[in-house]
């Protein structure tokens, strides 16, 4: 962003406009913000489609064939026009404040935490000194929006999958955050973009492959956390169609609903790419001095094709194995790692 | 000890049974899909389908015997005889009723009425899932006199 600020008045200035100086910068900032949402909706379009078309081979089927030509193209901008012209309905016993607050406090967290994703060494709104704290802290806030949709619906299924949301995602923000730990350790920084630049140089400097591999045990924590934070199967609980009917939206219709859809979408996005620059080197290529934007978004679409292939693999969890897993697994799991990895950065 | 021996067999059974699950449904992302792209490309119904009848009209002697046979009662048969020339004024199969065992067709002497692969033949009314097979005949008075109309 600070790049954009510095070329903007240039640019302006050849397009005739006449800025004030102080606005520049809150200018650089829209625009910035713009481009993060329009990423945001898209990629969701995107991998909507991609879902349904995936899901559909992983069952020998064939996904979305004829809206917009063979492959269904269009799918997702039928589906988001659909959405868009549904009936907006707010039960009468919900809380209505709260009942509008919560898809845009679910889509504010997912949206926030964007401005420090790393997609390469220009092309990132913040290069903040604690990026990766940063996000995990703003991610928080999407727990707030469900449980609020699942408070304020009123509704039974709703309350009941907003608390096993509760449940499930303070229980895995836990070995989530631990599991970066080694990381930052490792790279003695909480920039997201130092992080990425400590591990330059080829494949094998990726933090995956570092032996001992507790980096590489906690590349498997912080995606199997990352799951379970953005609600997605096998940790689907929270909207587990066949006993909660949609769970914490289940009263969400049109846009409010369709803001939900997009936030788990852009979650996914956001848990892989966070994945990638932490784990698998970012926008560093395989091979030593490989490095571009095209990295980075070819291991995310990866990881998220990996989420996409774990939805339709394994079967919903019950509540007490995802805690179980949370507690007794993953948290013991990650605390060795980072206890091992201090260790070795102590000697 | 065993209890902390099933603890790490478990996490690796877990991981482990997750990796063969993922690398079935992996071959299955690849094969090809069953889908049959029912309404642009019409499936090849298998020989000996049942579906809709066909009937052969010129081959038709009026006997009745289909329509004795069928279970449910739902052929209908017109015919008109005069001398040796047979008219069949009538034909009609009541899709509602029939099940498609064709009972009809093996009695029949004249081997005339067969199942075919036909099978889109629903309709919005009832008297549209009534098929007729008899061509059309405008009939005299007098024919109209000596036709016999059958069910069963
Ligand atoms: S198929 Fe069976 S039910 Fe249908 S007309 Fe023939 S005998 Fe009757
Ligand atoms: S049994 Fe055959 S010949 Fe006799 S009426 Fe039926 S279709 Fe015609």
């Amino acid at each position: 962003m600070s790049e954009l600020a510095a070329v903007l008045p240039g640019v302006l200035e050849k397009a005739g406009w006449s800025v004030p100086g102080g606005l520049v910068p809150v200018l650089a900032m829209f625009i910035c913000a713009s481009i993060v949402a329009a990423a945001m909706g898209l990629s969701a379009a995107v991998l909507v489609w991609a879902e349904r078309k995936l899901a559909g081979h992983f069952q020998c089927r064939l996904g979305p064939v004829y809206v917009g030509g063979k492959f269904g193209w269009l799918q997702s901008i039928a589906d988001g026009i659909k959405l868009l012209l549904k009936e907006d309905i707010i039960p009468a016993d919900a809380d209505r404040p709260l009942f509008r607050l919560a898809p845009y406090l679910v889509v504010l967290g997912v949206f926030l935490a964007f401005i420090a994703f790393p997609v390469s060494e220009k092309l990132m709104v913040a290069d903040l000194n604690i990026g990766i704290f940063f996000i995990l802290a703003v991610l928080t806030l999407e727990v707030f929006g469900v449980i609020l949709a699942g408070w304020a619906s009123n509704n039974k299924w709703a309350l009941l999958g907003a608390m096993r949301a509760a449940a499930q995602m303070v229980s895995y923000e836990i070995p989530m955050g631990l599991a970066i730990l080694p990381v930052v350790v490792e790279a003695q920084s909480l920039s997201l973009k130092s992080i990425v630049a400590a591990q330059s140089g080829g494949m094998l400097r990726w933090y995956v492959f570092q032996p001992p591999f507790f980096m590489g045990v906690s590349f498997l924590i912080f995606f199997l956390a990352g799951l379970a934070s953005l609600k997605r199967a096998p940790f689907d609980l929270p909207e587990a169609e066949s006993e909660l009917t949609a769970g914490f939206h289940t009263e969400y219709s049109g846009m409010r609903f369709s803001f939900f859809f997009m936030a788990e979408y852009a979650g996914m996005i956001l848990v892989s790419g966070l994945a990638a620059a932490l784990y698998l080197g970012g926008w560093h290529g395989i091979l030593p001095g490989q490095s571009g934007a095209m990295w980075f978004l070819l291991k995310t679409a990866f990881l998220v094709f990996v989420m996409i292939w774990l939805r339709w693999t394994l079967p919903r969890l019950r509540i007490d194995q995802v805690v179980y897993v949370g507690w007794k697994v993953l948290t013991p799991f990650v605390l060795a790692c980072v206890l091992g990895q201090a260790l070795m950065a102590y000697k | 000890m065993t209890a902390v021996r099933t603890y790490f067999s478990d996490v690796f059974m877990g991981l482990w049974t997750a990796l063969v699950g993922m690398s079935i449904t992996l071959r299955y992302l690849f094969s090809k899909p069953v889908t049959e792209m029912y309404p642009d490309v019409k499936p090849r119904t298998p020989t000996r389908y049942r579906g809709i009848h066909v009937f052969e009209e010129e081959k038709c002697i009026g006997c009745y015997v289909c329509a004795k046979a069928c279970p449910v009662d739902c052929i209908e048969i017109g015919v008109v005889r005069k001398g040796k020339e047979i008219k069949i004024t009538k034909f009609d199969i009541d899709y509602q009723k029939c099940m498609f065992c064709d009972l009809c067709c093996e009695p029949c002497p004249a081997h005339c009425i067969h199942m075919g692969p036909e099978f889109e033949k629903a309709s919005f009314t009832r008297k549209g899932t009534i098929l007729q097979f008899a061509t059309p005949k405008t009939l005299t008075e007098e024919e109209k006199k000596v036709e016999k109309v059958a069910r069963k």
